[in-house]
């Protein structure tokens, strides 16, 4: 080990790889998480068995409504789950760390304290991101059963008619329920989604690294969550106010990010949006992720 | 060159809301030569931990400096060989042993296979092999010292700061710490142990430093320190009643003078160990 003498550590990505799979361990073990993610995937597979199973009295329509609802039910199980999960993961890392001072053993080893704050962003940026996998499977899943379920009913229908069957009808609707399930939209949602959250996350941890009050963390995580999707609406009623505008660029508006709506009624989402709002979240993200390190910088163990 | 140099190294913690400051530090001074074992001793709050956490650039200095090697502990490499245990180590409880040996071995550049020797290595040097997989949150104290004390280890570090290492370990376990440190004193490694067990300190300590209210009060070697130059006991054994008589009149004939006579006591200690050491195939955790 001695000898030769290294005069410069570097910034190490497998480092900050390191703590963020160590975070990530943390966090799937912890006991709050596994109540949350159980509780978030039993609601999810629920969705199919709230609503009826036949086509009931709307037909086919009343069908692609059903549809309709196990999206807009799963994709909110989604996002309220995944803010929960995002806000309740971060808020406690970095408080953690200083109060059992596992902090001190890392830091007196070779290790950066950004590599540190970075590590322990990505660990629950990926926790969020499992989160959101496995919950999206769930959901996938849900879809798919009920959407069978509907396509099975269309070849009843037909059968039981026998020679009368109206099999280009019964072709047109099988496309349709086929179209409602495997809607690729669906995915720009929950796309758009973890871009969201991941934001969520980092600002929940820029927080963290100024106080050490768990309860005090998730207030203004939430607070900034649910201002955040006011914000849109707010600007465009301050439009004129310079003052008012730039208080509120400074919130950052969550609502672009919410396109569930707008797929779960079949507007297309062109990726040029897609892709201009996921730059938007990047650029607010690594903003936020430089003020945390301005902070935890500066800040004493 | 000089393993920690300090320089006038002043801590004051800032209370907060105007209750002022707290001298913790008071112009600390101090050379720990390379290769050597160097205690910091100190009662209660005289700035033992402070010390450390300040040549570690955990906290930061309010006046003064230190060097590492001849490297401001300010910068990160200052930091590459040195292994670090904090007073009443916690560590990740959702971790075994083995994992969280193996996280501090990723953060010190270590991996695959090289890792898994070392981390096995460790276990076994601490006496933890059997825990390897349980998880932290059931450790006992002295398991997470010594958890602790090997993730100190891990990278093979020239220079290891300990902070009361022996804290919280029962007896076998803190002969075990001390024989360890004295087996990496022969492998060439300079230790500084801060404690305030005075007789732990006494038999490892080349050099010790007395540290009192933030200031340093009295340092030297343990030898010279220790050494009473002007008395000398002698230790018999089997010695015939009647012949005590004989033995203190020879040394008063030769000009000396007979302070006590007294059967030599053992330490509670070592009284300690002999009980347990009797008591064979009790098993260690
Ligand atoms: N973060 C802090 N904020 C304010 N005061 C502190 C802080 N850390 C330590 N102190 C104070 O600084 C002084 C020195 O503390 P330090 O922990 O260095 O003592 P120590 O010698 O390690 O004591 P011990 O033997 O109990 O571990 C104490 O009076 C302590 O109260
Ligand atoms: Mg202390």
């Amino acid at each position: 080990m001695s000898g030769a003498r290294q005069e410069w550590v570097g910034f190490s990505l497998r480092r900050v790889w390191a703590i963020a799979v160590n975070t990530l361990t943390e966090s799937v073990r912890q006991k709050v998480y596994l109540v949350l993610i159980l509780f978030a995937l039993v609601l999810i597979a629920s969705a199919s068995f709230f609503s009826q199973f036949g086509f009931g009295d709307a037909g086919e329509q009343g069908a692609l409504e059903q549809l309709k609802f196990v999206k807009d039910f799963c994709l909110g199980a989604i996002s309220v789950f995944g803010m929960l999960i995002a806000i309740v993961g971060t808020a406690q890392l970095i408080p953690n760390e200083l109060e059992q001072r596992t902090i001190y053993t890392i830091l007196s080893k070779p290790v950066r304290r950004c590599e540190f704050l970075f590590g322990k962003y990505l660990g629950s940026a990926l926790l969020v991101l499992v989160s959101l996998l496995v919950m999206s499977v769930m959901f996938g899943a849900a879809l798919k059963f009920k959407g069978d379920n509907y396509l099975r009913v269309v070849r009843e229908t037909v059968e039981r008619a026998g020679e009368n069957a109206n099999l280009e009808e019964a072709a047109r609707q099988t496309e349709r329920i086929r179209a409602a399930v495997l809607d690729a939209d669906l995915v720009k949602a929950l796309l758009l989604a973890y871009v969201k959250l991941a934001l969520l996350a980092a600002i929940t941890l820029l927080v963290s690294t100024f106080s050490t009050s768990m309860v005090f963390n998730v207030a203004v995580a939430l607070l900034i969550f649910f201002s955040g999707h006011l914000v849109g609406a707010a600007k465009e009623r301050w439009a004129e106010s310079g003052a008012a505008r730039f208080l509120l660029a400074l919130v950052p508006d969550l609502s672009v990010f919410n396109v569930a709506d707008d797929v779960i009624l079949g507007d297309a989402i062109p990726w040029g949006y897609v892709a201009k709002v996921m730059l938007y979240g990047a650029v607010y993200l690594a903003a936020v992720l430089a003020a945390a390190q301005f902070i935890f910088a500066e800040r004493e163990l | 060159m000089d393993a920690i140099r300090t320089e006038n190294l002043t801590k004051k913690y800032n209370l907060g809301w105007g209750r002022g400051r707290l001298l913790a530090l008071d112009r600390l001074n101090l050379r720990v030569r390379e290769g050597e074992v160097y205690g910091l001793l100190g009662p209660n709050g005289s700035g033992k931990s402070t010390a450390l956490k300040l040549i570690l650039n955990l906290v930061w200095p309010t006046s003064g400096a230190a060097w590492i090697f001849d490297v401001p502990c300010d910068k990160v490499v200052s930091r590459l060989h040195v292994g670090f245990l904090p007073e009443n180590p916690y560590f990740y409880r959702y971790l075994t042993g083995g994992e969280t040996l193996e996280f501090y071995g990723r953060l010190c550049g270590m991996r695959g296979a090289l890792l898994r020797r070392r981390v096995a290595e460790l276990l076994e040097m601490v006496g933890l092999t059997a825990a390897r997989d349980r998880r932290l949150s059931g450790y006992s104290k002295g398991m997470l010292q010594r958890i602790g004390l090997a993730q100190a280890l891990v990278h093979d570090p020239r220079l290891l700061l300990l902070d009361e290492p022996t804290a919280g370990v029962d007896p076998i376990g803190s002969r075990e710490i001390r024989d360890l440190i004295l087996r990496l004193k022969a492998m060439g490694k300079t230790v500084i142990l801060s404690s305030h067990l005075l007789a732990q300190v006494q038999d490892v300590c080349d050099r010790i430093g007395i540290l009192n209210l933030g200031r340093l009060v009295l340092e030297g070697d343990v030898s010279q320190l220790l050494k009473d130059q002007q008395r000398l006991s002698i230790t018999v054994q089997d010695l015939p009643e009647g012949a005590r008589g004989a033995v203190e009149s020879a040394v008063a004939a030769a000009g000396g003078t007979v302070v006590s006579v007294e059967h030599p006591e053992t330490t509670l200690e070592d009284l300690f160990l002999k009980a347990l050491r009797k008591d064979e195939g009790g098993a260690r955790p």
